[in-house]
């Protein structure tokens, strides 16, 4: 008997347990994709990753932890800020007896430090973006001596905007944070 | 000490503006920031019309040279251009995120990443594996042999992208880390460079994947795990040939993944009572299974919440005031140069440890449910007259199609 009344229904047990998860199925999507476009659509995705330079306390790590070989994490000069004193605390190592370029006066490891005379007694100090591997000893150097014009920031150019940055994972005062396409670099001498 | 000093000191400007005579301009900075929107549209228009010509390869074609070209262009463009980020399967982790913290931004083409290759799945299966994952590309291009593995040993390994999504779930929801990009083998090639450890794994599985089809994505891959279940419900059935088949077994030889059921006519005689005696002994099981997870993994939880940054900072600083002679710890350093409070922060973990309790036993209610499932779902034999393809596994990499000597009998016409 059964076994007839099965051969004449149009759908059998397990075509109807399939189409019944498949339509299950769906609407889980669909509802779990609803709620969270409704979530998405609201307000403006945080994209970039970017340092507080006001939170930074020039660890070092941002050198060794970024998944690049040679890290995105810049130093940045924010020209308002500088005193462009002769006697730069991020130019030179501390208790340097003379002031030359000789490497064991440097404080920047690659020289990625450019120095030029302005006018007495002035000079600019840029960074060259391509030698620097972020290491903070500079900004170390400006923050504890100077007027901290020398700042880490990511390069967004450098930065592959991993889904989780390496660096904000080990950064010991939290100061890596995602910020959104307007706010794509948080400057110093912008403030 | 040093870290005090600047701390303390940063806003202090201690040496003048200088008063330029000689007309000195402050030199203008530009910092150039990529168009992400441009590229982000890309990505999805790409992920899209790849996805579609997969499905077009796979169901009107059946021709795996257009399958091959598009695992070509995916790693070229998602994997070596794109360098990876973001990828479907890290978008689960955005989205857990999402769902669970309120303040969470999700940016919209995540979300599409996420959902697309769900929606592609429900109605055509794995289409997203087959092609357009640069990961699964990167396998299927180097994969010259395949050894099977026996039944047994794959179907326990398979567990084991279901326990890597439990606790991806688990640290996405604690916003203690992001388990599947900090493990993601191929990343660092795609990006030639990167943590040594993951790199070398990375290069063993795609050593693995010359002479085994697709490890990662068989044995690892948590989102391949989701998209198996709708692509197990899928609205369309991939055929291998629409000739009808002539159980030659040439495709079930020739499936990399193992997807391929062979006819099961000739199965052993079995008493139906036995048969459902064992399904009712398994359903059963099943809720008794992920009782047994949630208990199990439920109770590791505090040991679990190390993976939070803040709970591994608080045991640090337990660890120091019990032996202050122990050398501080740059977190440790930190913690007391920045003043942070002891109190605010046992606080604050003992709510990240709540919040542990609650996931690692729902991330371990999952990984008990999946196994009494995986059971349940062995023990269930079907009757099959032809070979056919198990779209849960699937991965529509489009070899059976040439094996068929159906299939090429119509390409000889």
């Amino acid at each position: 008997m059964k076994d007839k009344e099965k051969l004449k229904s149009p759908m059998d047990r397990r075509n109807f347990l399939r189409t019944c998860s498949s339509l299950v199925a769906g609407g889980v999507a669909l509802a779990s994709g609803g709620l969270l476009a409704a979530k998405a659509s609201t307000k403006e995705g945080d994209v970039f990753w970017q340092i507080d330079p006001y939170k930074c306390t020039q660890c070092g790590r941002c050198e060794t932890d970024c998944v690049l070989t040679v890290s995105a994490v810049k130093c940045f000069h924010a020209n308002k800020v500088c005193g462009y004193c002769d006697l730069c605390g991020g130019y030179y190592r501390p208790n340097v007896k003379e002031l030359n370029t000789a490497a064991e006066n440097m404080m920047c490891p690659t020289g990625a430090i450019k120095r030029e005379f302005v006018e007495e007694p002035y000079f600019e100090y840029t960074i060259d973006e391509e030698l620097c591997t972020g290491c903070a000893k500079c900004v170390k150097g400006c923050t504890s001596f100077g007027n901290g014009s020398l700042f880490l920031q990511i390069d967004q150019e450098r930065c592959q905007q991993c889904n989780e940055c390496a660096i904000a994972k080990v950064c010991p005062s939290d100061a890596i944070l995602r910020v959104s396409n307007e706010n794509a670099y948080k400057l110093k001498d912008h403030a | 000490m040093g870290i005090i000093c600047s701390i303390q000191t940063w806003a202090v400007a201690r040496f003048p503006k200088p008063d330029f005579t000689s007309g000195y301009q402050y030199p203008e900075i530009i910092h150039g920031v990529p168009n992400e929107w441009f590229w982000n549209i890309l990505d999805v228009v790409l992920l899209i019309v790849m996805m579609g010509l997969v499905v077009w390869a796979a169901y009107k074609k059946r021709s795996r040279a257009i399958i091959l070209s598009m695992s070509l262009v995916s790693v070229l463009y998602f994997g070596f251009f794109r360098s990876g980020c973001v990828c479907s399967v890290g978008s689960i982790q955005n989205v857990v995120t999402a769902a669970v913290d309120p303040n969470y931004h999700l940016p919209w083409f995540v979300l599409l990443v996420f959902l697309l290759p769900i929606v592609f799945a429900l109605l055509f299966g794995r289409v997203f594996c087959s092609g357009v994952c640069p990961l699964g590309a990167l396998q299927e291009l180097v994969n010259v042999r395949n050894f099977r593995l026996s039944r047994a040993v794959s179907a326990t390994l398979s567990m084991i992208p279901w326990i890597y999504l439990a606790f991806t779930i688990l640290y996405a929801a604690t916003r203690s880390q992001f388990l599947i990009c900090r493990l993601d083998p191929f990343i660092g090639i795609f990006r030639l460079g990167g943590d040594l450890g993951v790199m070398s794994f990375g290069i063993v599985l795609l050593v693995m994947s010359v002479f085994i089809g697709r490890p990662f994505c068989q044995f690892l891959c948590p989102y391949g795990a989701l998209l198996s279940v709708f692509s197990a419900l899928s609205w369309k059935k991939l055929e291998i040939t629409n000739k009808g088949c002539i159980n030659c077994a040439l495709c079930g030889v020739s499936c990399p993944v193992d997807a391929i059921r062979a006819p099961q006519n000739s199965r052993t005689k079995e008493e139906r009572t036995r048969g459902v005696k064992r399904i009712i002994l398994f359903a059963i099981l099943l809720p008794l299974l992920t009782l047994a997870g949630a208990v199990l993994v439920g109770s590791q939880s505090d040991a679990l919440s190390l993976a939070h940054k803040d709970v591994y900072l608080y045991e640090l600083l337990l660890e120091q005031e019990s032996n202050p002679e122990m050398e501080e710890s740059l977190e440790v350093e930190t913690f007391h140069a920045l003043g942070g409070n002891m109190e605010e922060l046992k606080a604050q973990v003992d709510d990240i440890r709540e919040d542990y309790k609650f996931y690692a036993c729902l991330a371990g209610a999952l990984i008990g449910f999946v196994i009494g499932f995986k059971l349940l779902k062995l023990s269930l034999k079907r009757g099959r007259k032809t070979y056919e393809i198990d779209m849960a596994r699937c991965t529509m990499c489009g070899k059976c199609f040439n094996y068929c000597p159906q299939n090429l009998k119509e390409l000889k016409k």
